[in-house]
């Protein structure tokens, strides 16, 4: 790290670091490997300061402060991690366990949807003290087929409704009355496809406790095996939004949105979040079909229908020259096979007419 | 009368400032609620996201959203009137639904009903009543704000200017802002809504930050349970109110400024809207306000019932039309205020000392108080005691000489169990700790302070769990929902005092201790930083209440 860069210093755990004008506490602890525990905090989200389990200590005040929401001032002597800190993170995460009726969910609900869980055990917090009323209201009418509304699993951390309004600008969701009564909601209560929600799912990827979680893939949460992660890129268009395809021995059963992907940091939309299962749709063609001379389709070896398709394509040419050939390869094709197409189709016939039905 | 379109209602508003708020009221006003047709009317028409609206709509305790709901009596069922009988008139009145502390205390049991507050013990003897005066001050200790306000007439502009008002404004414009911020600082004027804030360093704050145009509110929100001192300053001295904003307004270059009142004081808005008219045509506000080319006007604003608009970062977005919740602070609102620029927010009582100080000298204020104290306070009194009222007092004056003195000590024959501070945020005080004297360091010492001034009294009868459990009701059903400790942890300390929580007794305290700890500790703002006095304040005077309620379960 080359100090030069940076504006000023303040003293982290006893140790002086650099810091640059503007940067929270919480932004130079995560820097220097902190690991200050959060719930409300993603770091491409307006800092809210709602869970205060990013409490530091600042030597002269009084009360510990919120690291994500104070910025590191010159000179400024910060304490990440004291018996007091910890005592405070394990009441609030106390608290927050007593108010859910899950602690634990599967993990494919989503990208965060382990945060919680992961602290309530980091703090020793299964306690179950503070135990009362729970909080929020689930959805079960909401019948949409991509994101679960289960808020009796909701902290009120409003991750969901700051993705919608400041990484998506849907704003379809927000908050309803106040306290312990507060409920993520939609306009007058209804349901998401009535409302301006895109169904991008960046909410479900956001959520710490999977209140709200992925439909399409907890269908897959039987299927046996390991989740496996596949690096790739979303075919559907051209913005080329990178995505995690988890897999298990070989059948897709999720996909998760990268949140390093340098197109989208974290954001899909509805087609590259949910349009994943025609993979393994039970409808879909496993031989080729060629038209019999009784008008129907007939199922026939690779062989048989490649020589079918070639003697078409070379009449085609023949009867019509090369620019009455024209290819579509589809969003739902592998990228290496897109690219098979657009070289059959420029190579083969010498005619620039190739396009793919994601161009976007 | 033919109710105005909703294109007619959208136009006179939209372009005015702060326009949601006033908006929203101006439809539930026509037609008694809120309704979905409404909400996207304005929703398109301000810009506003409709989730957002229904959300920020959702928020506030009186805007109802179902046909004739605006028109249904809502009754006080706070602190003190919950001992009055509230919960009988709440059964007994068609139709009627509870409501937080009004500011009423002094006349219990209060009842809105529309745009009236009727007050009265029982369902029959509802009428609607003036605010009372404030008691003469027996002792003829000098007095600030109240010196002049028994003055018949004083709330119009004639008899307002008949007991000296606007001549310390006068004798400040001919000066410069310069001259009034080191006459305010001199005077040691400081918040008189709670926090304490030097005034005169606030107004600097201002003077100096960039950003134009800057603006001036009056904090008239009095949301605290057991404080009624600003509806009776508004509503005899409102033009101190105004003039003590002018005088915020020369000294720190503001142009504008708003008074956001609560909700529940409907006649004291029009008592308000008289005077800026008044105020107005006399040219003391508007274009010239400063002089040629030198504007200063003001607006009032209608909050919508919600204690939490009483935090200033709150009642910005609230007044923006934001959902309000608290801003994180830094950066506070001398710097980044309505609408991101200086802004001074200031209490009425703090505004309505000001013309007070122009015309006499902030040395003249400054020795009002005993000791190394500046000023005065007035403490609203409420409860089992004989006189209840508005009592300005010296700051440093002992608690037990009010009480006993003053006010004419507990009914009957009763003694003075306990005593809330600042109106429920401070918690109780009791038993040897009553000897404090009314100042901040007198009172934070027992762990306690001041605040906005309203002590609640409750004599030996009182069950004190219950009490403390109504309290920490106040402020689950008042928490915004923005952070959790103060979410869960005003829910979660409402459950143990009314039966939930361990049925070990040491488990029980070890609860609401460390959940108060964390709230106290950790919360965003000042609502949560304070409601665990009340449990704390309850184990340290009352264990053997505790210990009583919680093993007879």
């Amino acid at each position: 790290m080359d100090r030069n860069q940076y504006d000023y210093e303040i003293t982290l755990d006893g140790e002086r670091v650099p810091v640059t004008r503007g940067e929270t506490i919480y932004e130079v602890s995560e820097r220097h490997r902190k690991s200050i525990p959060t719930l409300c905090y993603d770091p491409r989200l307006e800092p809210l300061g709602a869970c205060r389990l990013c409490i530091v200590e600042i030597e002269g005040a009084r009360n510990p402060v919120a690291s994500c929401t104070t910025v590191a001032q010159p000179g400024m002597k910060v304490t990440t991690k004291s018996a007091r800190l910890e005592m405070h993170r394990r009441v609030l995460m106390e608290m927050v366990g007593s108010e859910n009726r899950d602690l634990d969910v599967d993990p494919l609900s989503g990208y965060a949807s382990d945060e919680m869980a992961t602290l309530l055990d980091r703090y020793d917090a299964r306690t179950k003290r503070f135990a009362g009323s729970r909080s929020g209201t689930s959805r079960p009418d909401d019948d949409n087929p991509f994101i679960l509304r289960d808020y009796e699993n909701c902290i009120s951390c409003y991750r969901c409704v700051r993705v919608c309004a400041e990484q998506e600008g849907d704003y379809a969701i927000s908050m309803m009355n106040r306290g312990f009564e507060t409920q993520i909601t939609t306009e007058f209560e209804g349901l998401l496809k009535d409302s301006a929600c895109t169904f991008c799912g960046q909410c479900i990827q956001t959520c710490p406790t999977g209140a709200l979680a992925d439909v399409k893939a907890l269908a897959n949460k039987d299927v046996p095996g390991e989740t496996e992660k596949t690096r790739t890129v979303c075919p559907y268009c051209g913005v080329g939004c990178s995505v995690d395809v988890m897999t298990r021995d070989d059948k897709v059963v999720g996909i998760l949105p990268a949140m390093d992907g340098p197109a989208n940091k974290g954001a899909l939309c509805v087609k590259g979040q949910f349009a994943f299962d025609f993979v393994s749709h039970p409808e879909r063609l496993a031989a080729p079909l060629v038209r019999g001379d009784d008008g129907e389709l007939h199922e026939t070896d690779w062989d048989t229908a490649l020589d079918r398709a070639a003697t078409g394509f070379a009449q085609a040419a023949e009867n019509h020259g090369r620019q009455s050939v024209y290819g579509i390869a589809s969003g739902r094709a592998p990228h290496e096979a897109a690219y098979m197409m657009q070289r059959f189709i420029r190579g083969g016939f010498g005619t620039n007419q190739i396009d793919n039905c994601s161009r976007a | 009368m033919k109710r105005p379109s909703d294109g007619e209602l959208l136009a006179a508003w939209r372009d005015e400032p702060a326009p949601l708020l006033p908006l929203l009221h101006a439809f539930h006003q026509c037609d008694g609620h809120l309704s979905e047709k409404t909400l996207r009317a304005i929703s398109a028409d301000l810009g506003i996201p409709i989730a957002d609206l229904f959300g920020t709509v959702t928020f506030y305790h009186h805007f109802a959203r179902t046909p004739g709901g605006r028109e249904k009596p809502r009754v006080c069922v706070g602190p003190i009137c919950a001992l009055r009988g509230a919960q009988e008139i709440v059964d007994r009145l068609d139709g009627a639904t509870t409501m937080p502390c009004p500011g009423r205390c002094d006349q219990p049991v209060p009842v809105l009903d529309g745009d009236t507050i009727l007050c009265g013990d029982t369902p029959a003897t509802l009428t609607n009543v003036d605010s009372p005066l404030p008691p003469e001050s027996p002792d003829e200790i000098e007095e600030c704000v109240f010196a002049q306000i028994r003055t018949p007439g004083r709330a119009g502009l004639a008899g307002y200017r008949e007991t000296g008002g606007y001549e310390g404004l006068a004798r400040a414009l001919t000066g410069s802002p310069q001259d009034l911020l080191e006459s305010i600082d001199a005077s040691g004027l400081a918040g008189r809504g709670g926090a304490g804030f030097p005034t005169g360093r606030k107004w600097r704050a201002v003077a100096e930050a960039e950003g134009e145009p800057k603006t001036i509110v009056c904090n008239a929100d009095e949301g605290e349970p057991g404080c009624f001192k600003d509806r009776t300053l508004m509503d005899y001295d409102p033009h101190a109110v105004i003039e003590g904003m002018l005088a915020a307004g020369f000294a720190t270059g503001a142009t504008r400024g708003f008074i956001y009142l609560r909700y529940e004081y409907p006649e004291t808005q029009n008592i308000l809207e008289r005077a800026i008219e008044e105020a107005r045509a006399e040219g003391l506000l508007g274009s010239e306000a400063f002089g040629p080319g030198r504007p200063f006007d003001l607006w009032v604003r209608r909050g919508a019932g919600a204690y939490i608009c009483g935090e200033e970062t709150s009642l910005l977005n609230s007044l923006e039309g934001k959902h309000p919740f608290p801003r994180n602070r830094p950066p506070f609102p001398v710097t980044h205020g309505y609408e991101n620029l200086p802004t001074v927010v200031n209490n009425v009582e703090t505004l309505a000392s000001i013309p007070h100080i122009l015309s006499k000298g902030p040395d003249w204020y400054r020795n009002l108080a005993i000791g190394d104290h500046a000023g005065t306070k007035v403490i609203s009194l409420s409860g089992d005691i004989r006189r209840p009222g508005n009592y300005e007092v010296p700051l440093g004056f002992p608690l037990q000489v009010l009480l006993q003195d003053w006010a004419g000590g507990a009914l009957g024959d009763r003694d003075i169990q306990a005593v809330t501070m600042a109106g429920l945020s401070g918690g109780f005080l009791a038993k040897d700790d009553l000897d404090v004297t009314l100042d901040e360091p007198s009172i934070r010492a027992k762990e306690s302070f001041l605040g906005a001034g309203g002590i609640m009294v409750f004599d030996d009868s009182r069950d004190m769990v219950e009490v403390a459990h109504a309290a920490m009701e106040f402020f689950a059903e008042e928490s915004c929902g923005k952070c959790f400790p103060c979410r869960i942890g005003t829910h979660r300390l409402t459950e143990r005092l009314s039966g939930g929580g361990p049925s070990d007794l040491g488990d029980w305290v070890d609860e609401v201790t460390d959940l108060g700890q964390t709230m106290k500790q950790t919360s965003a703002c000042g609502l949560g930083q304070a409601a665990p006095l009340i449990t704390e304040s309850l184990l340290r005077y009352f264990p053997d209440q505790v210990a009583a309620r919680v093993e007879n379960r």
